[in-house]
């Protein structure tokens, strides 16, 4: 709410207004339209002069602000907004209230809104959580939304995600079938036991919800990460790859920095949005490599 | 990489209270793991008093088991030894890939077991202390 | 694929190792606390009470690979520990090189020392 100076003697109006209209109640449809309209029209009048002493039913989202290119912004702090409290409301929803209402240079990233795109991984009351898949009603009061921990932040609540996406790439995310598949495109063929077996690793939507929670991750910047090493695990125990295929994969975990840093905290496992049993994934991982190391002995 | 905040410390240990129960694990056996190597190499250098004869040695270590400060600190040992030892088993588990979803669970479970015995354990660590 | 460079080289080995040691350490460390805590009590050892238990060959073989496993255990942990704090490059080689010597000292030491106890030098 830096930016717009608030029309607080206005408020009262607008606010009795709206009492009357609920006391009447709703007899015919017209009625119900014309209280409807009333109610946005007097909630749009409360967003542009922001209220000073906001209703009980607004939800106070602390958001983290830090902008490098704006002289007095340089200096991270927190900013209040409240917002009107709406049934089914994400944190998501909230910020783009937000941002619609009181303030458009507050920067943040979403796109599908549905948990799909993995964009919008933030820090929210103190874990790393998608805003588009956290209900505002299941969150303490007042809402703290910070961006990722343990990565750099850009702007607000964007992190520069540049050196998840490098770990990533690192394990070789795409499909590596040993043979051609038989005819022309035909599809390559998975047994359901197998498919059952990687189906969990398959889910994971690139947040970096995972990377930002782990300890080591933070501490060790060329450990591979929960993420990384969940892709390694969907096709190392991918069965149409073939034997050498996973022996690659493996050694490509078996190094100083891959599966060996995972300390089983269980952190990405708590905070992975898509319940992906990371840690399960990594132990696994660190087995066959073992075994595989035996074999050669 | 472009223009960022180091947010610092804030990240880290400034948010213990924020901790789930398989970050305190890790802390703690991390903690109790620094105190055991540290303490073996005292228990070695203490014992290496037998290289110079008997009566030194004796008189060594009944003169530490004299101390109020050492008994207190025995009792402190056995803590931190059977809460690595509890903990220990548990990752073993946890390595093993058994009861990964009652992690946390288990991890209390040691914490209770570790209180339980050393409670139970400070009338033999004490006796004849005072 | 590609040829396999040696076996053990890259982290597996000391993993492996640090938990095939914890499974023993678990069970003696018990042992240990308890026979010196519980059976005997730590004020009254003497040097010719530990002689006497040192003097057992299995004992002082128990000791000595309990002194071995456990000097692996805690050095390489330690080790692990500062590598997860990020630790790299010729920090790293020097921090190897000071665990190695500090822990072969104190296997050495203790070795010898048990030698000591059980009357054979």
């Amino acid at each position: 709410m830096s930016t717009q100076v608030p029309e607080e003697q206005e408020q009262t109006e607008p606010d009795e207004q709206a009492a009357e209209t609920a006391v009447q109640q709703r007899e015919t449809p017209g009625d119900r339209r014309r209280a409807e309209r009333d109610a946005e029209r007097q909630e749009r009048q409360a967003a542009a002069g922001a209220p000073a002493e906001p209703d009980e039913d607004a939800v106070l989202l602390k958001v983290f602000r830090y902008d490098p290119e704006v002289e007095g912004k340089m200096e991270p702090r927190f900013d209040d907004f409240y917002v009107p409290r709406k049934k089914g409301m994400t944190v998501l929803d909230a910020l783009i209230y937000a941002r619609d209402h009181f303030d458009t240079t507050l920067t943040f990233r979403h796109s599908c809104r549905q948990a799909v795109c993995g964009s919008d991984a933030l820090f929210i009351n103190g874990r790393q959580r998608l805003g588009c898949q956290t209900q505002i009603s299941d969150l303490d009061d007042p809402v703290r939304v910070e961006p990722l921990p343990h990565q750099d932040v850009v702007k607000d609540l964007v992190v520069d995600m540049e050196h998840f996406y490098d770990q990533m790439h690192a394990v070789e995310p795409f499909f590596q079938p040993e043979e051609e598949s038989g005819g022309d495109l035909e599809e390559y063929r998975q047994t359901r036991e197998n498919r059952e077996k990687i189906k969990m690793s398959t889910r994971c939507i690139w947040c970096g919800a995972c990377m930002s929670s782990c300890n080591i991750a933070a501490g060790d910047n060329q450990y591979l990460g929960p993420a990384a090493i969940n892709k390694a695990y969907r096709f190392a125990m991918d069965k149409r790859e073939g034997e050498n295929m996973k022996e690659h994969r493996l050694n490509v975990m078996d190094q100083e920095h891959g599966v060996w840093r995972c300390q089983t905290q269980f952190s990405c496992t708590n905070v992975c949005p898509k319940d992906i049993p990371l840690t399960e994934h990594i132990q696994e991982l660190k087995r066959e490599a073992v075994k595989q190391n035996l074999k050669f002995w | 990489m472009s223009q960022s905040y180091n947010r610092g410390l804030i990240e880290d240990f400034g948010r213990w209270k924020e901790f789930t129960a398989g970050m305190w694990a890790w802390i703690l056996h991390k903690f109790t793991g620094w105190v055991l190597i540290g303490y073996l190499f005292t228990h070695i250098a203490v014992l290496s008093t037998a290289t110079t004869g008997a009566t030194a040695y004796t008189d060594t270590i009944q003169g530490l088991e004299s101390l109020l400060v050492v008994r207190v600190m025995e009792v402190g040992l056995l803590a931190v030894a059977v809460f690595h030892i509890l903990n220990g088993v548990r990752l073993l588990f946890v390595d093993l890939g058994l009861g990964l979803e009652q992690q946390d669970k288990s991890f209390y479970a040691s914490l209770v077991v570790t209180g339980v015995i050393v409670l139970a354990s400070v009338p033999t660590f004490l006796e004849g202390a005072f | 694929m590609a040829e396999r460079y040696s076996s053990f080289q890259s982290g597996s080995l000391s993993w492996f190792l640090q938990r095939i040691t914890a499974a023993f350490l678990v069970v003696v460390l018990a042992f240990h606390f308890f026979l010196l805590h519980f059976v005997n009590h730590a004020s009254e050892v003497t040097f010719a009470g530990t002689t006497a238990r040192m003097e057992q060959w299995g004992y002082m073989l128990t000791m000595v690979l309990f002194l071995l496993t456990a000097t692996f255990h805690g050095v390489n942990g330690v080790y692990a520990a500062l590598l997860n704090q990020g630790l790299t490059g010729g920090k790293k080689t020097a921090v190897k090189g000071l665990l190695a010597i500090a822990g072969l000292a104190l296997a050495g030491q203790g070795t010898y020392l048990a030698l000591v106890m059980a009357g054979v030098m």
